[in-house]
């Protein structure tokens, strides 16, 4: 039973650390302008088709395609941000309009570049199991990982330290102020998306590395990481870690104690209770920190 | 140059069918087949495969028939119930003869209700749930069905005698389906059987197998699920590595393009097929097939696009019959497909009075270095199976 527990509290970090990664643009997204990107995991699975182009045509590993991740999910975002920075009137409200529109078409567009088929690493390096003791998990989702933790701790640094994290707080706070100490609030909303675009390269590869992606994945993606947004509090870096790590503890645990059948619906039951008993998240607006 | 190997393909096959020229002076009649697949959406997969096949086979009837041409009308129903049954209805309303229905029983359910009322006949492959046959329509027919699957798998299973199962289901209607038909016939063999159902959003399966390799200890692994969740399993397998002998999976598993994309998870992996790789056809139909599709797709024919081209063929043949009993326009179709007696790549086509075809069963192939080796039942077998075998 040791044993059992013990795979299961590894195996929920694991996969909480790689929700982690996939739920830190869209909550800098959300944290920065209140805008809920619901094209985010379509940003994220386009990442991860980065890493399938370019191991399927040169070889190399998927995280060769960091480069062209970063470039074309860049420009994806940017056009996005373009878009939803139009809408005037009911931002928050219209804007999750655009940008679930715009995740269908991202979908769309992925189907018809990439097909329907599942996709996943053939790395034999990144498949390989690793074992500490008597618990397991492959060497990729070590890496995806260290990888979330490692961005993470960049994030929270460059919100909290540099000039542009501090202007994105700003603006965060009242954008109507932050624009009379002299920030271009719509130039810091521009650089967000570009960071938020930046995150979701690095989750779609990590993500390409240790699981499978298809078109339908995106939509997936996306709730998940409202999930842990909502669970973490809005704007909260380490609380998207902990939301993320316990939304992948709950389903392991799930699984592991009852059946893999009722994962989701823990995940789901949890949201909802966080939500009752605590509406401004693990790490609301009080405790906010980053 | 494939427009002229095409056109070369169709001549032969007009030629060989002794007809050619036959009614050159009639202006061959045409009817029109609606179809709603999943081109978008969770089964955009299985859509495209559905599609590729129907439109060879579109092709093969138009080339040995003189006197009546078919084409297909294709709506994409986004892998959703509401968009099929408005699609069924576009088509109906389009001058449609007949319907091929799309993937999942779910959504061939309420998509061949609204066949029904608009009095269309309704065909399909993709939809297995023994719901569907049970409600009784008049219009309604389909190839295969879980029972189908359920005797290949019991079949292999019962004859490696283990002494305990695993089977890891996904809670999808046609998966669930097919484990607990699979629960019933291993337990009342003898054979201890656990099931784990997961919900399809699962990405990480690693907890469950952890369960299987601590707590049930199987000498099998059985999947009832779909080829993303194939991955997921037998990754997590090769990463805790139970002590199995075998894994055992169904449908889109014991394919060429499963070894092509993840020939490291394939080895000695077994799942339901009806041909054994490299394709050998014997039929003249379907070595036919084989050739055309390889020419419009530049592939080797794929499980689900043999399923669809076997339904699109069987149901030009009763429009064709219709077409020329004169009962096409007067809503006979339904009666002339009930009168189907046919061979075809998955055997012989009847269907019974609830529009099921009970002649359906299937072999089990084994994965062996990029061949897929048919491995039960006897009859059918083309080499002996690997077991143990893993693919570790």
């Amino acid at each position: 039973m040791t044993e059992l527990v013990l795979q299961a509290l590894f195996s929920g970090v694991l996969i909480g650390g790689v929700y982690a990664l996939v739920a830190l643009g869209l909550a800098l997204a959300f944290g920065a302008m209140r805008i809920i990107n619901l094209a985010h995991g379509e940003l994220v699975l386009l990442a991860a088709y980065m890493a399938y182009l370019v191991e399927s045509r040169t070889g190399l590993d998927p995280y060769f395609a960091i480069p062209l991740a970063l470039i074309v999910v860049g420009v994806a975002s940017w056009i996005l941000f373009l878009l939803v920075d139009r809408i005037k009137d009911h931002r928050e409200l219209n804007s999750l309009i655009l940008t679930f529109a715009i995740g269908i078409i991202l979908t769309n567009a992925i189907l018809l570049l990439f097909a329907s088929d599942v996709r996943t690493t053939s790395s034999a390096f990144l498949q390989d199991a690793v074992s500490f003791g008597d618990v397991y998990a492959m060497r990729g989702e070590l890496i995806a990982f260290v990888l979330a933790l490692v961005l993470m701790g960049v994030l929270w640094w460059w919100l909290k330290s540099s000039w542009y994290g501090r202007a994105v707080r700003a603006v965060s706070s009242n954008r109507g102020a932050a624009q009379l100490m002299g920030i271009n609030p719509t130039r810091i909303e521009t650089v967000s998306f570009l960071v938020a675009g930046a995150l979701a390269s690095f989750a779609g590869i990590a993500l390409y590395t240790m699981s499978v992606v298809q078109p339908a994945t995106g939509h997936a993606l996306t709730v998940k990481a409202f999930i842990i947004t909502v669970l973490a509090g809005v704007g909260s870096i380490p609380g998207v870690f902990l939301g993320a790590v316990l939304l992948g503890l709950t389903e392991a645990l799930t699984v592991t104690f009852a059946s893999s059948a009722l994962q989701e619906l823990a995940g789901m039951v949890l949201f909802l209770l966080v939500l009752f008993f605590m509406p401004n998240g693990l790490f609301g607006a009080r405790a906010r920190r980053g | 140059m494939v427009r002229k190997t095409l056109a070369s393909a169709t001549f032969a096959l007009a030629l060989a069918a002794g007809s050619a020229g036959a009614h050159a002076e009639d202006a061959p009649k045409t009817f029109t087949i609606g179809a709603h697949m999943p081109l978008t959406g969770t089964l955009a997969r299985s859509g495209q495969a559905f599609d590729e096949g129907m439109q060879v086979a579109v092709k093969m009837c138009n080339a040995i028939s003189p006197k009546y041409k078919v084409k297909v009308e294709v709506i994409d129903d986004e892998s959703t119930p509401a968009k099929a049954v408005s699609a069924v209805e576009k088509l109906a309303s389009s001058g449609a003869v007949a319907i091929i229905g799309g993937y999942g029983s779910n959504i061939v359910g309420p998509a061949s209700d609204a066949s029904d009322k608009l009095g269309k006949t309704y065909i399909t492959a993709g939809a297995v749930s023994d719901e569907l046959t049970a409600r009784g329509l008049k219009t309604f027919f389909r190839i295969n069905n879980n029972a189908g699957y359920e005797r290949g798998i019991a079949t292999l299973l019962t004859d490696l005698k283990p002494k305990s199962v695993s089977i890891i289901a996904s809670t999808k209607e046609a998966p669930a389906l097919l484990a607990a038909g699979l629960d019933k016939d291993l337990t009342a063999a003898g054979i201890k059987v656990t099931v784990h159902k997961f919900d399809p959003a699962i990405t990480d399966f690693k907890p469950i197998i952890n369960k299987i390799k601590l707590q049930d200890k199987p000498d099998i692994i059985m999947m009832s699920a779909y080829e993303n969740d194939y991955v997921g399993i037998i990754r997590a397998a090769k990463v805790l590595k139970p002590n199995v002998k075998l894994i055992v999976g169904t449908w889109s598993l014991a394919t060429p393009k499963m070894y092509t994309e993840f020939p490291d998870l394939m080895g000695n992996v077994v799942g339901t097929s009806f041909l054994p790789f490299p394709v050998e056809v014997k039929s003249e139909e379907g070595q036919t097939f084989a050739k055309l599709y390889k020419e419009m797709y530049k592939k080797d024919i794929e499980y689900l696009s043999t399923l669809s081209f076997v339904e699109t063929m069987v149901l030009c043949d009763g429009i064709f019959r219709a077409a020329e009993a004169g009962t096409l326009e007067s809503g006979g179709l339904s009666d002339e497909m009930r009168k189907t007696d046919r061979d075809s790549l998955l055997g012989r086509i009847q269907f019974d009075q609830t529009g099921d075809n009970p002649n359906f069963s299937l072999s089990m192939g084994q994965h062996r270095d990029g061949k897929i080796v048919l491995v039960s039942p006897k009859s059918a077998a083309t080499g002996e199976i690997v077991y143990p075998g893993l693919p570790w």
